[in-house]
């Protein structure tokens, strides 16, 4: 297999994965989503029948025969008159085409009650709290864990070997909680959730400020909880990296060790932290829903958090959609990625 | 490298203090799982989100440990319980004393009194409390009824209220009298503080010190019918602190449901680790022996089943099922298996091509038997440390699910819940930190445990990692 047909591949893989779990899920909220429609159907029709002075002069009788043909046109139009398993399809095929129709009590900021709207509105929000922690935490953490493992057995090395078991049991939203509880509500130095004050302030600046002064909180909380745990993994991977032959090659030709680490060691060492920065992106879309829930952070998973609690299904199977859609997303720019990186995996596509 | 046998690795396991430590966390989780119904109480467990259970029990709401004395230096009232068993005099009243011995710095947040009787007929109690200042607070009780089952909440009485402020007023200034019945402050101010306060301007705010000593309730009771007797009379003083961890806002004692939620916490996380980790294993060393277009399809499956974000999925199926412990543990082992499988698979490649499986072929044995006999068991010992690894993740992703779900969660008591509730009655804004933090610290210790006793088997099985 060449390299693009092994792309080709990979893009059809990750289409179908996308498609099956859009489906799975497309069961499982048949029911809700199709009482949905049945719902919109209704009031549309007393729209269009009941509350309409063209059919004023009608017998009720008359009016309600119009009613009828009119839902019975409706419901042939949206496919709930099919079987099952087209149903279902519809729903799947409604969602790959990014058709998710209206949400129920949900509105975004606008007053769009399109599933769409509202998801994209909260798409940038989580991106600027998740992808700002993810950065930093990595940055911190492969800088510490580089330390930790030149030096090993130091006091560094060993407080950051602890700190990382201690946070790999922690809950985030847990330590959020805390840290709510001990900067909003002991020592009030940071809002207690949020992302803008209220009201918002009306200067451009000014609202930047505000928000970041809001993102400050739950972005500590990130960081404070994933760095120990990269810092472990770097220097387990570069320890792993500093006994092969090539870097006792490269010290008997007496290169300078600050040279080893960052021109061997650190490119020998990076396919599996790639890998890592990549599934810390995708863990951060899941595990958010409970850390936006507690910070009251308005991204994609409060509103998944919000959308479940008053029962809003299509808002429920578009944010479903969109998660798994990034979530597949990151696997095969992983897949690309290491085929970059890792020559192993090159050879292994030609085998 | 693979050799080493169980007992090996358990001798070896006893070098490492972190591993120790890791089974000393797992032995007072354990204790508190299996020990539930010795340590709290087993009604209380069962009944956990029964409200009118925990109403029945007269706990104070939302008060903290009985040991935060400690920490602050400021005594907190604990909470007593006084039973009397009244005699009629002879003019056929009943009249006792209940004295209370108030000597700390934070008063108590309420008083019940429950009586409880024999009646026909409406019966008439009164209490008049007598201070240690020597000042009376008359009539603080004035009560006709013929409930035999009688309980009265000093805090949420009208009567005892207006007694209350009625009295306190005399020694209040009018710019506070003003304050208080101008300002809408009359139906929300503390009684029960007031009560307990040192006569003097500020009093009805709250201003003035405590005041200690002897507090003597003098109870009268009058049945209008002459055989009508009054059998039980309890008398709860709710202290300002309760018990080991302390109570939420609903008058529900936390320590019962950190005892208990040991158990759904403990089943669960090895219960999922420990099967999906053997259906990985199995899955993977399968894949790899058998191989050709068999382990393509096994490895498309498990890359599939590996892309389904699991917390939305989870929240949907739970949302739609309202789910049990077990639900939630077969969703669990359905999304969780696939994590090993390709570690184990490349462990079994490297074993498959070993001289002794080539034997074992050509003598003929079945590919079960090769891979149950002679694959499976060189790969086991080092699914332990996975199994440990994968606890903390199973733990965590329940709290998480239960702290989500709330009342469309679990029905079991689950540390994520309990949180979940914390959540909705905004505990960490009001600042009751002993709802959060022991929750919390329980899922971080189970989680740890398994961390430690991981780390431990790690380095026993991959000694490159001991430098």
């Amino acid at each position: 297999m060449g390299a693009a047909s092994y792309a080709v591949f990979r893009v059809a893989n990750a289409i179908v994965i996308l498609f099956l779990v859009i489906l799975i899920t497309a069961v499982i909220m048949n029911k809700y989503m199709e009482d949905t429609i049945l719902a919109e159907i209704r009031e549309r029709v007393a729209n269009e029948v009941f509350r309409n002075p063209k059919y004023i002069n009608l017998s009720p009788e008359e009016k309600q025969e119009l009613a009828e043909n009119l839902t019975q046109y409706y419901i042939r139009l949206r496919g709930l008159d099919q079987p099952y398993v087209i149903r279902v399809l519809y729903r799947a095929v409604d969602a790959m085409t990014l058709n998710f129709g209206n949400a129920q009590t949900i509105k975004s900021a606008s007053g769009s009650t399109n599933v769409a709207d509202i998801v994209l509105e909260a798409l940038p929000r989580t991106v600027l709290l998740f992808t700002t922690g993810t950065i930093i935490t990595i940055i911190v953490g492969i800088l510490l864990g580089l330390k930790a493992a030149t030096n090993v057995a130091s006091l560094l090395d060993r407080a950051i070997s602890t700190f990382a078991m201690f946070t790999y049991a922690l809950p985030m939203w847990w330590v959020g909680m805390l840290f709510i509880f001990y900067f909003s509500y002991v020592f009030e130095i940071f809002p207690s959730g949020g992302m803008v004050s209220i009201p918002p302030p009306e200067d451009p600046v000014q609202y930047a400020l505000d928000v970041m002064y809001h993102l400050a909180l739950p972005l500590i909380t990130f960081v404070f909880v994933n760095f120990g745990g990269w810092s472990y993994a770097t220097r387990s991977i570069v320890l792993n990296v500093l006994t092969e032959d090539f870097v006792n090659t490269a010290r008997a030709k007496g290169l300078p060790e600050r040279k080893i680490l960052y021109g061997h060691v650190l490119r020998s060492a990076s396919p599996p932290i790639v890998t890592s920065t990549t599934l810390a992106i995708l863990g951060s879309i899941g595990g958010a829903i409970i850390t936006e829930a507690v910070f009251n952070w308005p991204g994609l998973g409060r509103l998944f958090y919000v959308a479940i609690l008053n029962g809003d299904m299509p808002v429920v199977l578009g944010l479903t959609y969109i998660s798994t859609f990034l979530y597949v997303f990151a696997v095969l720019i992983l897949d690309f990625v290491y085929m970059i990186l890792d020559p192993r995996v090159r050879v292994g596509i030609r085998r | 490298m693979y050799g080493m046998g169980i007992k090996d690795i358990i001798q070896e396991f006893f070098r490492f203090k972190s591993g120790l430590f890791g089974l000393f966390l797992l032995f007072i989780i354990v204790g508190m799982a299996v020990g539930a119904p010795i340590i709290s109480s087993e009604e209380a467990g069962y009944r956990w989100y029964d409200i009118e259970y925990w109403t029945e029990l007269d706990l104070p709401k939302g008060v903290p440990p009985q040991w935060v004395g400690l920490l602050t230096g400021v005594s907190y009232s604990p909470t007593e319980r006084d039973v009397i068993y009244p005699e009629k005099n002879q003019f056929g009243f009943y009249q006792f004393n209940i004295t209370y011995d108030f000597n700390y710095d934070v008063p108590p947040t309420n008083i019940i009194i429950r009586v409880y009787g024999n009646v026909s007929k409406r019966y008439l109690m009164t209490v008049d409390l007598i201070r240690p200042d020597g000042l009376v607070i008359e009539r603080l009780v004035d009560k006709q009824t013929n409930n035999p089952e009688y309980r009265l909440s000093v805090k949420a009485d009208d009567g005892a209220r207006s007694r209350i402020l009625s009295f306190a007023k005399e020694f209040e200034s009018e710019v506070n009298i003003n304050k208080v019945f101008g300002g809408g402050l009359e139906k929300v101010v503390n009684i029960i503080r007031i009560m307990f306060s040192q006569t003097g301007e500020g009093m009805m705010l709250e201003k003035t010190p405590v005041l200690k000593g002897k507090y003597t309730f003098q109870f009268t009771i009058y049945t209008t019918s002459p055989q009508d007797t009054i059998n039980e009379i309890i008398f709860i003083v709710n202290g300002a602190s309760y018990g080991v961890f302390g109570t939420d806002v609903l008058g529900r004692d936390i320590f019962v449901g950190i005892v208990w939620g040991a158990r759904v916490a403990l089943i669960l996380g090895l219960v999922v680790a420990i099967v999906s980790v053997l259906i990985g294993v199995v899955y993977g060393t399968v894949s790899a022996y058998v191989g050709g277009w068999t382990d393509e399809i096994l490895q498309r499956i498990q890359e599939f089943v590996i892309s389904i974000p699991l917390l939305p999925l989870l929240l949907i199926l739970a949302y739609t099922f309202q789910p049990t412990i077990w639900n939630l543990i077969i969703l669990l082992i359905v999304f969780s298996w696939p994590g090993p499988v390709k570690t184990i698979r490349s462990m079994a490649l490297q074993i498959r091509e070993q001289l002794y499986i080539t034997a074992a072929k050509a003598i003929g044995a079945s590919t079960s038997r090769i891979v149950l006999r002679y694959i499976l068991p060189q790969i086991l010992p080092y699914t332990f440390a996975l199994v440990a690894f994968s606890v903390p993740g199973a733990i965590l992703t329940e709290a998480g699910v239960s702290f989500l779900l709330g009342a469309q969660g679990t029905l079991e008591i689950t540390w994520g819940r309990i949180l979940s509730d914390a959540e909705r009655y905004s505990a960490v804004l009001t600042g009751m930190w002993w709802w959060v933090i022991p929750p919390g610290i329980m899922i971080a210790i189970s989680g740890l445990a398994f961390v430690f006793i991981g780390t431990a088997l790690d380095r026993v099985l991959n000694p490159r990692l001991l430098r």
